[in-house]
């Protein structure tokens, strides 16, 4: 391997008026890497992409690329014809009225790519990417994942060294994400290339050789992923334990990062494997423990520790007590919300097909899905936004078809936007909020100071929104959703563009509501991970439901019908996952350096393995198993749908 | 300059433009229909104008001069009125632009030779429109007064031509040249192409290259090898291309509907018009470097090329009764030289030998106008 970082970054600052983005950045790509970025919106990793790709300026430091010193647009220019840059933003740089093939040829010939060339490349890239049946399609008659892998397409079609893709999966389906990561793999293995990727999915990190963590605008740590996941050393113990809010109390207590998961605490203890079960249950004694799993520390775990070492820990708060006034109370056994056979049509899509289920009092229910896989629009039917074609619902104990008001003052919700106006206060928000739920004048006041205490605004209640960092704005937008106490909450892709710390610490106070105040909350998320703090879930894909459980039960199921994951650490992954493809593991798929298969008799399974890779002379370093993750369930699911669909056709 | 890359980026603009409805349409719908509108809609004649009589004295002679009016194609009689207290409503709710009030003993007064006053109101809220009318009623009053005065002298026992002499020799002949009519949509409509040239095309060109911007679909040119000039220029020549099919369009609707005489060489129209087309949208392609969102460069686009195009042009108010500074201010807008241009071929049909000035004026607005939007352009902005 060449000795010299493809790309070389020193003191990297770049700053927009007041915000500074990257504050002194060092970073060293080596060649043939597959490295990513990772981190949260405004972590600053478009920023220094951009500054790579040498599409925009930067205040103070160096960026060498190609061993190129960047300070000028044409020292830029002297590296473009080598690089590929794909920008954020679903298929946002391609042209909506031109078709796949019209969009690779534009790329083709910006880039001075010969004919006899294109014609080529073109062939393989679209066949490899499965988009060849569709190339006189428009592009913005496209999916999610075809602009993904089209956008793709056109950064590698003039064959650059070096690409540079920007959060690339935001946003898709899980299933697409899978496809995208495979055809990288693929494609960067076999032409030597470099990559420079940026996610805002901890859970992606696997997919990479390197990544640097980053977090507003600083390098928290870089290096190999095994070695980053070293950087924590210590254990994750999953406890199930009743009474749950006292276990969390002692928890708390006791260790840093404790977070309630459904009916589980997750808690990092930094201590070895043997200890820590016994540790935990230590400071339980005297609950009811039913259960402690303990697993390898993750990704997210090793960045919240960092933080915890920057000291931008978790601020553990404890819910304020809501203040005494009008509540609406409904019938504590009957569920909150009830959806039955919901069918939605806009002229010839069916964007929500046949969905059902229902939300208990005080549970935390999760829709998870990719975007444009209807969540919204159930949201939008079940607060009586928007009629259903067909099917039928309760909300509140009241008809969603014909009583849209009255639900509407018994719901609160909490939309993707947050919905707060940026050039008011945050007392002029709440009061705005209070004044359109009509909250009785002498009611206004300590629901106010309630809503400050619950968001953490204590000393900011006359800053303007728009001068609050995403997080805070986060809180104070659940806190207006609240402020005339309902007893269910609507929150739509509540956290998206928040750190992980954020993400946290806001499901911390979603946790404390249902189970301390008894709220019903209704959650939509693209987050396969944060569907792990839902007390149950239902995950849609193309307007359906395909899977409707607690997260464990879906696990449970996917294991039964599929097998265990594992995970196989060897050498020269990526042609061993060709050589397992080629031995009837049609599953085997590459993670970073790894491989995983499912398997439903490990052992045998094992063995099978390390016979297939000793014949292609490819060294075993070991196989070990790994807890299955939701991404896990949703694409076998999806995957075993449209493979029944595929049969059935 | 690589021909390759230049034809990508006009042949992908021009695949957007033409399946994108809005912009097929606003490149060539909409401009013909705002000629359409603007030229039967700014028609500056004063004709037809509303107008009643009051007529106090019921003599043949006040039916004679009531009629004088009555038959000139520039009123429109609506009737005698009785009441004159219903003046007000009527002038107010518009109903009528002017009364002409005839007094009681008109015939007898003129007979006895005394003075007599006709009184004239006039609905003053539109000036240009009142001052008008006022000359017409002016002009016919003293026509009437003048053959009074001649039919006095011969019954007072002058022959005619005598009678004539001795009302003095001192007669106004008045011809207007090149718009022998005086018909103001013969030089509306031509100043119309002017102005809609002025209108849609700096508007699309800002547009599809802020579009860009908004989309990010511009990192694609920032990140390629795609050089400043070629990517401006790949954006320019469409837009000025279908301004010049505009400028045919325009120029058919101005000779063929609204009837305009056309004398000059269509040769040197076209010449003009494709310098003038690379003018305007120059003005497109710069005001994109400043602007980030396409609201913003729609509204900075309509305030840089409209207000002079409307007001400094010559259009409405005639370049030598501006003021100096209006008048420098005129020198600078494309829209001025142009218009010139305009009004030679269209009404004098003169030529590139009298115009040259105008058209080497637009020409170097061109230039300049492409050599700052190609200073402003970056492909490593600040942000």
């Amino acid at each position: 391997m060449d000795e010299t970082p493809v790309v070389r970054i020193r003191g990297l600052v770049k700053n927009y008026k007041d915000v500074h983005a990257v504050r002194g950045i060092d970073l060293d790509i080596p060649k043939g890497s597959l490295f990513g970025l990772i981190g949260s919106d405004g972590a600053g990793k478009s920023s220094t992409m951009k500054t790579v790709a040498g599409v925009m300026s930067y205040d103070a430091g160096s960026v060498n690329v190609f061993g190129n010193l960047i300070d000028s647009e044409s020292a830029a220019e002297r590296i473009k014809l080598r690089l590929g840059f794909m920008p954020q933003g679903l298929g946002q740089n391609l042209y909506p009225d031109l078709s796949i093939e019209e969009n690779i040829n534009f790329f083709a010939r910006l880039r001075l790519v010969k004919s006899e060339d294109l014609g080529e490349r073109k062939e393989k890239l679209l066949r490899m990417t499965r988009l060849d049946k569709f190339r006189d399609r428009a592009m913005k008659n496209l999916s999610g994942g075809m602009k993904q892998k089209l956008g793709l397409v056109c950064t590698l079609i003039h064959e650059p060294e070096l690409v540079i893709l920007d959060e690339p999966t935001t946003g898709v389906d899980p299933v697409s994400r899978r496809d995208f990561w495979a055809i990288l793999a693929e494609l960067l293995a076999e032409k030597g290339i470099t990559a420079l990727v940026s996610t805002a999915y901890m859970d992606e990190a696997s997919r990479f050789h390197s990544a640097a963590l980053m977090h507003h605008g600083r390098i928290l740590a870089t290096g190999e992923i095994e070695s980053l996941l070293r950087m924590a050393p210590g254990t994750v113990a999953s406890v199930a334990a009743q009474p749950q809010l006292e276990a969390l109390k002692r928890l708390r207590g006791r260790f840093e990062q404790v977070v309630a998961l459904g009916n589980y605490l997750r808690v990092f203890v930094p201590e070895q494997t043997a200890d820590a079960e016994h540790v935990v249950r230590d400071v339980l004694k005297g609950l009811d423990v039913t259960e402690v799993q303990t697993d390898t520390p993750e990704l997210e775990d090793v960045y919240v520790s960092l933080l915890e070492l920057n000291g931008e820990g978790q601020a553990v708060r404890e819910l304020p007590s809501p203040p005494e006034g009008t509540v609406i109370h409904l019938d504590p056994n009957a569920p909150v919300i009830e959806a039955v056979n919901l069918v939605r049509d806009f002229g010839a899509f069916r964007a929500v097909d046949h969905v059902s289920f229902e939300v208990r009092p005080g549970e935390i229910f999760g829709l998870l899905g990719a975007n444009g896989a209807g969540k919204t629009t159930v949201i939008k039917m079940l607060t009586g936004i928007l009629r259903p074609s067909e099917g039928a619902g309760s909300v509140a104990g009241a008809d969603m078809r014909h009583s849209g008001s009255t639900i509407k003052k018994r719901i609160g919700y909490m939309s993707q936007a947050f919905s707060l106006y940026l050039d008011l206060s945050v007392v002029e928000n709440i009061r705005l909020y209070a004044g359109i739920y009509a909250v009785p004048q002498r009611e206004i006041e300590p629901r106010l100071r309630w809503i400050v205490d619950l968001a953490g605004l204590e000393g900011m209640e006359n800053a303007l929104t728009g001068s609050l960092p995403m997080g805070l704005r986060q809180r104070l937008a659940l806190g207006c959703a609240l402020v005339h106490r309902p007893p269910i909450l609507f929150l739509d892709e509540p956290t998206s563009g928040v750190d992980p710390m954020g993400r946290r610490e806001f499901w911390d106070v979603l946790f404390r509501l249902s189970r301390q105040e008894g709220v019903g909350l209704l959650v939509t998320t693209h987050y396969m991970v944060e569907a792990e703090y839902c007390d149950r879930i239902a995950l849609m894909h193309a307007g359906k439901v395909v899977a409707y459980d607690s997260p464990a039960g879906l696990k449970a199921d996917v294991e039964k019908r599929f097998g265990q994951l594992l995970e196989i650490r060897c050498e020269n992954p990526y042609r061993a996952q060709s050589v397992l493809r080629d031995h009837g593991f049609e599953d085997a798929t590459l993670f970073g350096r790894r491989v995983q298969v499912l398997a439903r008799d490990a052992e045998a399974v094992k063995n099978d393995v390390r016979k297939v890779l000793d014949a292609a002379k490819i060294s075993v370093q070991s196989i070990g198993r790994l807890p299955l993750t939701m991404e896990n369930v949703f694409v076998q699911n999806v995957l075993d749908l449209e493979h029944k669909a595929g049969l059935a056709a | 300059m690589n021909l390759t890359r230049l034809a990508a980026v006009i042949a992908k603009e021009w695949a957007e433009i033409t399946r994108d409805r809005l912009f097929l349409g606003l490149a060539f719908v909409v401009p013909p229909v705002l000629m359409l509108v603007f030229g039967l809609g700014m028609n500056l004649d004063v004709e037809n104008i509303p107008f009643v009589i009051v007529d106090h004295d019921h003599t043949p002679q006040s039916r004679e001069y009531a009629y004088r009016m009555i038959d000139s194609r520039y009123f429109d009689f609506k009737g005698y009125l009785n009441d004159e207290h219903q003046i007000p409503r009527l002038l107010s709710r518009g109903a009528v632009r002017a009364i002409v009030v005839i007094p009681d003993k008109f015939e007898e007064d003129l007979a006895a030779g005394h003075a007599v006053t006709v009184q004239t109101l006039m609905d003053g809220s539109f000036p240009l429109r009142a001052n008008i009318a006022r000359g017409y009623i002016g002009a016919i009053n003293a026509y009437y007064t003048q053959e009074l005065i001649a039919k006095r002298l011969t019954t007072a026992g002058f022959s005619q031509k005598q009678a004539r002499q001795q009302m003095g020799n001192l007669r106004l002949e008045m011809r207007m040249l090149y718009n022998q009519s005086g018909k103001s949509i013969w030089s509306m409509a031509p100043k119309m192409v002017m102005m809609v040239l002025m209108m849609t095309p700096p508007l699309l060109t800002a547009v599809s290259l802020v579009r860009e911007k908004e989309r990010g679909s511009i990192l694609n040119i920032y990140a390629s090898t795609v050089t400043r000039g070629e990517f401006l220029l790949g954006k320019w020549l469409p837009y000025a291309g279908i301004s010049m099919v505009n400028g045919v369009l325009l120029w058919a609707l101005a000779v063929f509907y609204f009837q305009a005489p056309f004398k000059g060489s269509f040769g040197f129209y076209l010449l003009a018009t494709f310098i003038y087309s690379f003018t305007t949208t120059g003005i497109g392609l710069l005001v994109s470097s400043f602007v980030k969102t396409q609201i913003a460069a729609v509204v900075m686009t309509m305030v840089v090329t409209l207000v002079p195009a409307i007001l400094f042009s010559g259009m409405l108010f005639p370049l030598s009764s501006m003021g100096p500074q209006a008048q420098v201010i005129a020198y600078l807008a494309p829209a001025m030289h142009y218009a010139r241009i305009i009004d030679g071929t269209f009404m004098k049909g003169v030529g590139l030998d009298k115009l040259w000035p105008s058209v080497l004026s637009l020409l170097l607005y061109a230039v300049v106008l492409f050599s700052l939007a190609y200073y402003f352009f970056t492909k490593r902005p600040q942000e």
